[in-house]
């Protein structure tokens, strides 16, 4: 391990895959992020202070000049060598208040690339709880309980087959979206490559969704899509509810895949130090010259 | 008009310069006002007698200088103020002092080391270490405001209250603010708590040597935590006051915090009151890390907090290691499987 910390700020640049828990937002997660690193840098090897030349004496005679060591420069009077403004970091996924999950950040010139990721507008899949039978005000488990309803009669099947009826009803609008029209060539030629994103990077889309776990009244949801957001996961479980004669509301969401990144990439905050740091930077470029996710986007289709 | 004002300061900042200088020239020779007089009564012997412009001039003139313009930052200063140097060398954060309360700089800066001096030999008469005298002086700037003989009369009152020097030293060293106050103030403080929660004298010298912190601290947020723990999370006042002699710190944390964690540990852990009474400190936890590792217990059927029950897992040894020792110890299980479920919630 190199204890220099020069050495290690030229390393420190570049994509980070971390664990994001719930009841935690975004931006504060980067400021704690910020915080490690500083702290952790601050701890190795940093510079020490530079000698300064000092001219003394009568100007008018002889001058005396020497060399002292420079109280100006010191990490006592200036502050530590590393300090959390001069770290630029920003995320290239957004996820809501209440998702936990897979989230990437970009640090120093990694920014750049967390950028081209986000314009690539790669496909996430969440997994996300809910339960039958009541339904919420905010249609979150943290809301008011405003309808209760029977659940008995809601089987596995018809959750699986709503679902895949509502999956084809989004394949079917994925293709609306692409922004050319369905009866031209150019449809024809982007529906031959498969699934398609859409040219517009504000209306969600779902690829896949499917029931992966379904013990009444709790069930378990798998979606895979793209320009989703949080409330709009939460509406969609309410609307499931409703759509099979009962009522839902969501309890948890988790984002278990972003691109290529997935769970086991992501970094728990409390292993957040220097080491474990610069590992998962090698460990995400490697997986970005893979997918080829620094360059941004030229066509339309889905990875 | 920028232009103007900008004109108009520096010709305010080269006046103050001048009247400075002359102030200096008229320390080193006090006659220079005669001088002055006397040149402008003979102006023709004034040519006689001083040197012509040409001849090298010997005398040295390089202590008149400009004033220090304002700076980015104390570094400016530092190579030229002996204050900060000593306090440097003695470990004090100046750069933490002058990102938190930027006016105490200031205040350092205009103080000559000599001024300083006192304070320091009395905190090391008082028993504190170097690190101990640095973190006071970096969290506490405004210490040098206070003159000795008021630090003196505050020890004093400290020590005709029964406080042995070991306390003292341990007070003035865990809170800087603590002298801060006058003498009047920290009684009432002090009576703040033997009323409210009943104590006896040893008891009061007790929780002030323990938590130092506690007493100076916002008397109003202490109050709203006392209103918490009474009626919201119903504790009697023999209880309060168990909790406060056991675990003082827990009046400090945040009225939110704290019925976070009890609303977990009562509610969903389903532990009882007086279980919280015997170990306060639980409470100190927030509420992430007891949801975290009971949720893992409740996963692995260890979730049995009765201690006449077998396989009873004591709540101060659930929460207070870290997360390897919780895992393997308490859990009978892994840290990577502790890992790996913390990424499934």
């Amino acid at each position: 391990m190199v204890m220099e910390a020069p050495v290690v700020w030229n390393n420190l640049k570049g994509i980070i895959c971390v664990f994001k828990p719930a009841e935690l937002s975004v931006g504060r997660l980067r400021t704690m992020l910020i915080h490690k690193i500083c702290q952790g840098m601050n701890e190795l090897e940093v510079r020490p202070p530079i000698n300064y030349v000092a001219i003394e004496g009568n100007p008018s005679k002889k001058l005396s000049v020497s060399v002292k060591p420079n109280l100006a420069d010191h990490p006592l009077v200036v502050g530590p060598r590393y300090q959390e403004q001069d770290l630029p970091v920003s995320w290239s996924n957004y996820l809501g208040w209440n998702t936990s999950g897979v989230l990437l950040f970009g640090i120093r010139s990694g920014t750049k690339q967390a950028k081209f990721i986000r314009e690539n507008k790669p496909a996430r899949v969440y997994k996300v709880k809910g339960v039958l039978g009541q339904a919420t005000d905010n249609c979150f488990k943290s809301g008011k309980v405003v309808e209760r309803s029977t659940w008995k009669h809601v089987k596995r099947h018809n959750m699986e087959r709503f679902l895949s009826a509502m999956q084809a009803s989004h394949q079917k609008k994925m293709f609306e979206m692409s922004g050319v029209d369905l009866q031209s060539d150019t449809a024809y030629e982007l529906a031959k490559q498969g699934l398609i994103r859409p040219a517009n990077s504000k209306i969600p889309i779902i690829y896949g969704i499917k029931c992966v776990e379904f013990d009444a009244p709790n069930f378990t949801i798998e979606i895979h899509c793209i320009n989703e957001y949080e409330t709009y996961l939460i509406q969609l479980i309410h609307e499931i509810g409703l759509k099979l004669h009962s009522t839902a509301h969501c309890t948890s969401l988790k984002c278990i895949r972003h691109s290529g990144f997935k769970l086991e990439h992501a970094l728990l905050m409390k292993h957040w130090s220097i080491p474990n740091i610069l590992e998962n930077l090698a460990t995400c470029n490697e997986i970005l010259t893979n997918l080829d996710g620094y360059t941004p986007q030229k066509n339309s289709v889905l990875i | 008009m920028l232009k103007q004002m900008l004109r108009f300061n520096v010709t305010k900042h080269s006046l103050r310069c001048f009247v400075s200088q002359l102030a200096s020239l008229k320390e080193k020779y006090p006659d220079i006002d005669k001088n002055i007089e006397i040149t402008d009564s003979l102006e023709v012997q004034r040519d006689q007698n001083k040197p012509s412009l040409l001849e090298p001039l010997t005398e040295d003139i390089s202590h008149i200088s400009s004033y220090l313009k304002p700076t980015y930052n104390v570094a400016a200063y530092a190579n030229k103020s002996e204050t900060i140097q000593q306090l440097v060398k003695l470990g004090v954060n100046i750069a933490a002092i002058e990102k938190k309360k930027p006016e105490a700089v200031t205040d350092i800066l205009k103080l000559s080391f000599d001024d300083i001096k006192g304070h320091i030999i009395f905190f090391n008469q008082l028993g504190l270490d170097n690190s101990q005298i640095s973190y006071l002086i970096t969290n506490n700037p405004y210490i040098f405001r206070e003159t000795l003989d008021n630090l003196d009369v505050r020890i004093t009152y400290l020590k005709f209250k029964q406080f042995t020097n070991d306390m003292v030293s341990r007070i003035v060293g865990r809170n800087p603010f603590w002298l801060s106050y006058r003498t009047q103030e920290i009684d009432d403080k002090l009576g703040f708590f033997q009323k409210t929660f009943h104590l006896s004298g040893k008891e009061v010298r007790q929780i002030a040597v323990a938590q130092p912190k506690l007493i100076t601290f916002d008397q109003e947020k202490i109050k709203v935590n006392i209103f918490a723990m009474k009626e919201e999370m119903c504790f009697s006042p023999s209880d309060l006051k168990e909790i406060l002699l056991k675990k003082p710190k827990l009046y400090m944390n945040g009225q939110r915090r704290l019925l976070d964690s009890f609303e977990y540990l009562h509610n969903t852990m389903k532990v009882s009151l007086e279980q919280i009474v015997e170990n306060p400190e639980i409470l100190t936890y927030r509420k992430k890390r007891l949801r975290e590792r009971h949720l893992f217990l409740v996963k692995l059927g260890r979730d049995q907090f009765d201690s006449r029950k077998p396989n009873y897992v004591a709540l101060t040894t659930m929460v207070k290691n870290d997360d390897g020792t919780f895992a393997t110890e308490v859990a009978k299980s892994s840290v990577n499987m502790y890992n790996n479920f913390l990424k499934s919630l």
